[in-house]
């Protein structure tokens, strides 16, 4: 009886489920309808996921022959779910994604030449590295919307007890950064704590700043270049931790994210991290820790940091691309750009909401400081190289992180960064 | 000595236990600390302030309760599909001798190995042609074939373990070979059925990459995909809410194996056949 009563339930279900299906779907347009652009966004902080609302109802109200239907989706796994989109003909209008994962669907032919539709108050608000990194053979593919910079936060007190002065002006060399770290460092108490686990995005976005390039050309022409400029940093952090002894060993193979626990506990001075922190350690920092965020960091050949902003880009096969481009202008107006970033905690990637946010929130939670590095953001070869990722994963992290560990030398390093490119590509 | 070994025992089951539960334990314990807790070195089970607050935001979240609904049917019907379809199957694969059960056997292992990547898009244009690609239904269904070969290889092992004399005793008492199944065969597979079932529901309702490539709308999403949103771009995790919701999505989970479980039970055919 009791068998019976568990089948006729599931039959139950599956019929309902059956019912449910055929009496949903159906969500195109209607012919003479308004057009409605799907939306596909990766807005995942509460404060930004409500900005971005915002932002669409104001446009919903203000255009009502041309809805946009925000379709929520997570950053975890989306690069296969739009390569399935784009194949199966099924992709939404508008895409938020970044610079470096959508130049390949650009190359595909799967986005939408934004050129024509960018206005040109939008191109001249947008810093001329932030505008290559959308740009891919001379198309404008993308709107970039939001950045992080890599900064560094420091405890004020522990930089006074070691009779260090907190830096300040515009920038902060890293020889600066390398004797505050020496300096702070005294018995359990490090100068840095650097959340390296996944080394190659940090070296890849600093090494502008002595001159490293890492590539050359573009597509499956692209080469590598081992040299100086990009030997430089992951050099001097070996010297840092095994020289100085003045980074904490363990941070090395921790993410930023776990890293920043030391800097809670002062068990570091400073911590490099995603200027997006700032806002986690107003939150979440012991009450009595005086933190600061300080000057941007510069190297010999300046203070650049490698843009990968994310991005806003059209279907090539939307039906509606005018539409879209235009809802994306709308999006990336000075005051919702603005909006969106201080609810993301990330640089915007126009200047005119830089000054903005910078005018609204003054010096508040390092703010100011986060903005100046705004401006020094240039464009990053690797975004345009086809076998990048491949690289990045199965050959960079890897030697890396063999490298931090003392496992190899900076010969073997150099010499493994190449002859992975070189077997990768043949 | 003797005595010694069933407190033992009990040391020894209880150590399994909290190995087992440990997990979980942590993942209650995360969902009631603030993230400052969370970001400190200090490490504790018990929370120093309790942060209710987590499961208020897991909750407020994107439809949590909604897309735990969804995982609840599509988990239930490809579960009910699955046994449906897998028991008449499986009799037939222990039962039937020669090329074809040798060929279904193969078959059945040659569909484990395809990895998930390489189907997904064949897979994803057949739907879209018949319009079952943002549909719970198409899920249902693509849930149900990739569980269905593993459920089969489960199912026709616990069918072998019915000793055919039993069938041949039913069928000298003159029942058919329907009622044969209906009453002797099917009845003695229930712990099989049993785990068959919890094997394809855990299946389902953890699924993600299918779901994920599949629904396009916010109101078909499974739990699994909306957990998801609590993990962000540029390595920003809601750890406190992400524990909260991960815990609230275990509970229908938990709550279906605890009915389950009792009917798992083997022995059924002790004394069955003598010798």
């Amino acid at each position: 009886m009791k068998t019976r009563g568990v089948s006729t339930a599931a039959c139950l279900t599956v019929t309902a489920l059956l019912l449910a299906s055929c009496s949903g779907g159906g969500g195109d347009d209607g012919g003479d309808g308004p057009v409605t652009l799907k939306f596909q966004s990766l807005s995942d902080q509460p404060a930004a996921i409500a900005a971005t609302e915002k932002i669409v109802g104001e446009w919903n109200d203000a255009h009502p022959d041309v809805q946009v239907e925000i379709v929520p989706t997570g950053w975890d796994g989306v690069y296969d779910k739009l390569i399935t989109q784009f194949n199966g003909g099924a992709a939404p209008d508008i895409i938020h994604y970044e610079a470096a994962s959508i130049v390949p669907f650009a190359r595909d032919g799967y986005l939408a030449d934004l050129s024509e539709y960018m206005s040109d108050e939008r191109r001249a608000d947008i810093p001329e590295g932030v505008l290559e990194s959308v740009t891919v053979d001379d198309q404008v593919i993308a709107y970039p919307t939001e950045l992080q910079s890599y900064m560094v936060f420091a405890n004020k007190k522990l930089l006074q007890d070691a009779g260090v002065e907190v830096p300040t002006g515009d920038t902060m060399t890293w020889d600066q950064l390398r004797d505050i770290a020496k300096a702070t460092t005294k018995g359990k108490t490090y100068g840095l704590g650097w959340g390296l686990a996944s080394p190659t995005a940090a070296f890849m976005s600093l090494a502008p700043g002595f001159g490293g390039e890492y590539f050359s050309g573009t597509g499956q022409d692209a080469q590598i270049t081992i040299g100086d400029g990009e030997m430089a940093l992951p050099e001097l952090v070996d010297e840092m931790a095994y020289e100085d002894k003045s980074i904490l060993p363990v941070t090395l193979t921790q993410s930023g994210s776990e890293a920043i626990a030391s800097f809670y506990a002062g068990q570091t001075a400073m911590t490099v991290q995603g200027s997006y922190q700032a806002a986690n350690i107003a939150k979440d920092a012991p009450k009595d820790l005086d933190w600061v965020a300080l000057p941007p960091l510069a190297g010999p050949k300046g203070a650049g940091q490698a843009a990968n902003p994310q991005t806003l880009s059209v279907n090539v096969d939307s039906e509606h691309v005018e539409e879209s481009a235009e809802f994306i202008e709308f999006f990336t107006e000075t005051e919702n750009l603005a909006a969106l970033n201080e609810a993301d905690a990330l640089i915007p990637a126009t200047t005119s909401a830089q000054e903005l946010l910078a005018d609204q929130l003054g010096d508040e939670n390092g703010w100011s400081t986060i903005l100046a590095g705004g401006q020094n953001f240039v464009s990053a070869p690797y975004l345009f190289v086809d076998a990048y990722a491949q690289w990045k994963d199965t050959v960079a992290t890897p030697a890396y992180q063999r490298f931090l560990a003392k496992e190899t030398d900076a010969a073997v390093l150099q010499s493994q960064l190449t002859d992975g490119w070189d077997e990768i590509t043949q | 000595m003797r005595v010694l070994v069933r407190p033992a025992q009990y040391v020894a089951l209880f150590g399994y236990i909290l190995f087992l539960g440990f997990p979980l334990l942590w993942l209650i314990s995360a969902s009631v600390k603030s993230s400052a807790e969370l970001n400190s070195l200090t490490v504790s089970l018990l929370p120093g302030q309790w942060q209710w607050e987590n499961y208020a935001q897991a909750l407020a979240r994107q439809g949590l309760v909604h897309s735990a609904w969804n995982s609840v049917v599509v988990a239930l019907a490809s579960t009910a599909l699955v046994i449906l379809i897998a028991m008449p199957a499986a009799y037939v694969l222990a039962r039937l001798k020669g090329a074809i059960r040798v060929a279904g056997v193969g078959w059945i292992l040659v569909s484990q190995v395809f990895p998930v990547i390489l189907i997904i898009l064949p897979l994803f244009l057949i739907l879209r042609t018949m319009n079952l690609t943002d549909s719970l239904v198409g899920l249902t269904l693509v849930h149900t074939t990739y569980t269905l070969p593993f459920a089969l290889w489960m199912l026709q092992g616990y069918v072998a373990g019915i000793p055919t004399e039993l069938e041949e005793a039913g069928s000298m008492d003159g029942a058919s070979r329907l009622s044969v199944l209906r009453r002797i065969v099917f009845p003695l597979l229930a712990p099989g059925i049993v785990a068959t079932a919890m094997f394809s529901f855990v299946s389902s309702w953890n699924e993600f990459f299918f779901a994920l490539v599949l629904l396009q709308s916010p109101e078909n999403y499974t739990l699994p995909i909306t957990l998801t949103s609590f993990i962000g771009g540029e390595g920003k995790v809601a750890l406190g809410p992400l524990a909260a919701g991960s815990f609230l999505a275990a509970i229908p989970s938990i709550v279906f194996f605890s009915i389950m479980q009792r009917k798992l039970t083997g022995g059924l055919m002790a004394g069955a056949v003598k010798g």
